[in-house]
């Protein structure tokens, strides 16, 4: 469609004004408007008879049959249907082998969460003994009367086991890194006085009360 | 919208209050009222007859389901042409892209009440929409054939209304590039313009 340079404006206007004024949509002054322009402008009047043609082409009947009594008859029967009802989404998984499955994979978490309470206990627990131990804690327990013996290095064994086997000792503990023993009353013999026979024998260099801080 | 429009609205919109209280007279006094239109308007889409009984019987049905919550935010029709629209997609994507022609059944794209004169336009018409796009062909046909305004045809596409106008431009400009070869004229139009 060609436009007369000098009214390119008003047909571009009356090319976008057609279809509304064509349909009843259009103000009245777009329709008096287009009329005027159209008695002017022979390449609009050529176009607007075409959409006019249009126009009374999309108002024919539709040309396929569709019998409205037979559908509206399978709708009303459709109402009728009991409708489907819907699976709880969580619960499909799909398939047929739905519910047991469902069973298995839930058997599955309980156990996993509780290998892993079970695993989370025994780590907690493990952790709650520390490797330290402050002056303000407990001490080991040790046996009562128990005392600590630094032997010299040159005292044999012999001697080591006559001197215990005197003063009625026996060995509960060490040697520790520093070849320190740990000693207790094998009866009901006063460790005190073991205590005071050991600080006097020949051979021991050190010998302290366990229960007795410094 | 006219008096004839507000006038069918309201009348519409006491059929949809009435169905949602479950009156089936209601609903089918609307089927019968809009079968006409949507059966013309989903034939631009698809040209099988079970196809647009189908969409037109979804449609009908969406709207039975879902007449308490219309909101008349719209004109009925829009609403009704909405929902028509989304089904006929959605019979497109199972059936097709593009319209099946059905060629066991010639006869039905002429009916025998047609007059010679009817039949010559509806030939021309079909040609000139052949060449279109599906949604060219729907802009046309609620622009043209329903009667509905760009913002309407944007509310039932549920697309910008700038997005409307482009497809009735280019619509109307190959249309026009046709139909005057298709009826026996000479083209006096230009593709590009105006």
């Amino acid at each position: 469609m060609t436009f007369p340079a000098n009214s390119d404006r008003d047909c571009l206007r009356a090319w976008e004004a057609m279809p509304w004024v064509l349909q009843g949509s259009a103000t009245p002054e777009q329709g008096s408007w287009l009329r005027a322009h159209l008695a002017q402008c022979a390449s609009c009047r050529a176009e607007y008879a075409q959409q006019s043609r249009l126009r009374q082409a999309m108002l024919l009947p539709p040309a396929i049959p569709v019998d409205a009594n037979v559908g509206l008859g399978r709708l009303l029967a459709r109402l009728d249907m009991p409708e489907p009802q819907p699976e709880p989404a969580q619960l499909r998984f799909g398939g047929r082998s739905g519910p047991w499955l469902n069973r298995a994979l839930v058997a599955v978490v309980l156990l996993q969460a509780l290998g892993i309470g079970g695993l989370g206990m025994k780590l907690w627990s493990a952790d709650n003994s520390p490797q330290y131990r402050t002056f303000s804690d407990a001490p080991a327990s040790t046996a009562p009367g128990a005392i600590r013996v630094v032997p010299d290095a040159a005292m044999s064994v012999a001697d080591w086991n006559a001197l215990l086997h005197a003063l009625k000792l026996k060995v509960v503990g060490g040697p520790n890194d520093v070849g320190a023993y740990t000693v207790a009353p094998a009866g009901s013999s006063s460790s005190s006085h073991a205590l005071q026979q050991l600080r006097a024998a020949r051979g021991i260099r050190l010998a302290e009360p366990v229960a007795v801080t410094p | 919208m006219n008096d004839a429009d507000i006038d069918a609205d309201v009348t519409d919109r006491q059929l949809l209050q009435r169905m949602s209280a479950g009156d089936r007279v209601a609903l089918e006094v609307l089927y019968r009222g809009y079968h006409g239109r949507l059966c013309r308007f989903l034939a631009r889409l698809t040209r099988r007859p079970d196809v647009i009984e189908e969409v037109i019987n979804d449609c009908l049905w969406i709207a039975w389901q879902k007449a308490g919550t219309f909101h008349g935010d719209s004109r009925v029709s829009t609403w009704l042409m909405g929902i028509a629209y989304r089904c006929g997609l959605k019979a497109l994507r199972q059936h097709g892209d593009e319209p099946v022609e059905d060629d066991a059944m010639p006869e039905q794209r002429t009916p025998a009440h047609d007059l010679d004169d009817d039949r010559e336009l509806r030939d021309w018409l079909g040609k000139g929409l052949d060449r279109l796009s599906a949604d060219q062909r729907v802009v046309i046909e609620l622009v043209y054939g329903v009667g509905h305004t760009l913002d309407e045809v944007a509310v039932i596409m549920q697309c910008p209304v700038g997005t409307v106008k482009a497809r009735l431009f280019h619509a109307r400009v190959k249309l026009r590039n046709v139909l005057p070869a298709l009826a026996g004229d000479v083209p006096i139009h230009k593709e590009n313009l105006p």
